[in-house]
């Protein structure tokens, strides 16, 4: 997530509670990080599209990144 | 058409051909064994394809020429059905399946099969040869795949004008086809953006050594960085590029150094000689007069178009070039310009990539230019932030040690 971040110009947040509109963490964003993972993972991820809407903080996007690594 | 047999007399007959090293003439080539009619030659040199090409030309039969690799067995077992006789390179000949009456003088051609299946596409040696002017004596490069509308192109213009000399070059020389070319003085030559984008990276200086009068592209976009770049290499020679297909011909030439063609010419009034040019929804439409058999009237390209102010760019094939990111489009083909006009690119190839929440985002491939020292993707990222849209920008970059290319000399951009 930093690095997406940083490729922006922008730097993440230390606190995990961030909120992502707060830091102008947008959908692009989100959607560069999953194929940042899908290429880590070297395979397709498949997204729970109704999951991301619970989508906010910072740790909300670390936690299911996780999860998809983790699947 | 007429049936006819030809006798064309072959005003470039005695221009000299060089190939695998050795100079020859149309004349001299090796003589090939008795052609039938209709006949699938397939080659894996390109002396056998100059040879088929002089033996239809002389004897008016019916010809495709392809290179063996380009023509699968199911394509042969389709030929077969439709009355072709398949000419193997060792001279072996499988006899048609379907006895019909040859058409005399017909040449065909392969399309690149970009879209799918390559298509059969009808013409004849006049119908392929569209540079009938007088040409000032030179000696062109033949680096297209024996078969290919670009490779029609040059050998009908060395066979039917007086003083237009060939090297061909095999697969096995692209690497080095400057130094063969210098060797030779070559004077002309015609490639895709990628075979000159190639000939850049692997070793500019050998290509300035080729002392190239006129420089043709096609086959590909041609972008502006390629242009500047040949031009920077090579200041004073005519710097051309060209839109032509099997099926519509050769149908724009443009020769002011610039990327796409003037607005002005779209939708001007027809003309014997010139296409007409206009554009229906993104898609090039064109009428030409060189067109292939069958094909009259106003061709839908499937190549897409877009305006840069007075200028007209074809940025790619519309089923491919339209990246929809969340709603919101961009042309893979603006974003290849971008990235291709940043110093430190040598090549670039720009696609969706399926992603979740924006349904596709925009990827690209790149291969640096040594010679400039190394780059990051975040550099690149920068670079394109500031010239495109948010959603335009490549946000996945892979970086790839040489530029890939097919054997048509395109690398599917």
């Amino acid at each position: 997530m930093g690095e997406v971040m940083t490729a922006q110009g922008r730097a993440l947040p230390a606190e995990d509670t961030a909120d992502l509109r707060e830091i102008g963490f947008r959908s692009l964003d989100f959607s560069e990080l999953a194929l940042r993972v899908e290429d880590e993972l070297g395979d397709e991820l498949n997204f729970d599209a109704p999951g991301l809407r619970r989508i906010a903080t910072v740790g909300d996007v670390l936690d299911f990144i996780e999860q998809l690594q983790s699947a | 058409m007429s049936t006819r047999r030809r006798t064309t007399a072959l005003i470039g007959d005695d221009n000299t051909v060089v190939v695998a090293g050795k100079r020859l003439t149309w004349r001299t080539l090796r003589k090939l064994p008795q052609l039938p009619s209709p006949a699938a030659v397939l080659v894996d040199n390109g002396a056998d394809a100059l040879a088929a090409l002089r033996h239809h030309a002389v004897h008016g039969t019916e010809l495709l020429v392809a290179t063996e690799s380009r023509v699968d067995e199911r394509m042969r077992e389709e030929l077969g059905e439709s009355g072709f006789a398949i000419v193997l390179p060792d001279g072996s000949v499988t006899p048609a399946r379907l006895k019909r009456v040859e058409e005399s003088g017909r040449a065909w051609l392969l399309t690149s099969g970009s879209t799918g299946r390559p298509k059969r596409i009808g013409h004849t040696l006049e119908s392929l040869t569209t540079v009938t002017a007088d040409q000032p004596p030179r000696t062109w490069l033949l680096p297209y795949s024996p078969g290919t509308y670009a490779w029609w192109q040059v050998v009908t213009l060395s066979l039917t004008q007086a003083d237009q000399g060939l090297v061909v070059i095999e697969p096995s020389e692209l690497e080095d086809w400057p130094k063969i070319a210098t060797e030779h003085g070559v004077t002309a030559a015609s490639g895709t953006p990628t075979f000159w984008r190639q000939a850049i990276y692997r070793d500019a200086d050998a290509l300035a050594g080729v002392p190239l009068e006129q420089i043709t592209l096609g086959g590909e976009p041609v972008d502006q960085a390629i242009l500047d770049q040949l031009r920077e290499i090579f200041p004073t020679t005519r710097i051309s590029w060209i839109y032509a297909s099997s099926e519509v011909g050769a149908s724009i030439v443009v020769h002011d150094g610039k990327a796409g063609f003037p607005r002005s010419w779209l939708d001007r009034d027809p003309h014997p000689e010139r296409p007409v040019l206009s554009v229906e929804g993104d898609e090039l439409v064109i009428r030409s007069p060189h067109h292939g058999a069958g094909l009259i009237g106003a061709i839908r390209t499937g190549d897409r178009v877009e305006y840069d102010g007075d200028r007209v760019l074809i940025t790619g094939r519309l089923d491919t070039d339209e990246i929809n990111v969340g709603g919101s489009k961009v042309s893979a083909g603006v974003v290849r310009n971008v990235l291709m006009g940043h110093p430190g690119v040598s090549w670039a190839r720009v696609f969706a990539r399926k992603a979740p929440l924006v349904g596709r985002m925009v990827a690209a491939e790149v291969v640096p230019n040594r010679s400039l020292g190394p780059i990051t993707d975040t550099d690149l990222v920068q670079w394109c932030s500031t010239r495109l849209p948010d959603y335009g920008v490549p946000r996945r970059i892979k970086f790839l040690d040489q530029i890939p290319q097919k054997e048509t000399l395109k690398s599917d951009v």
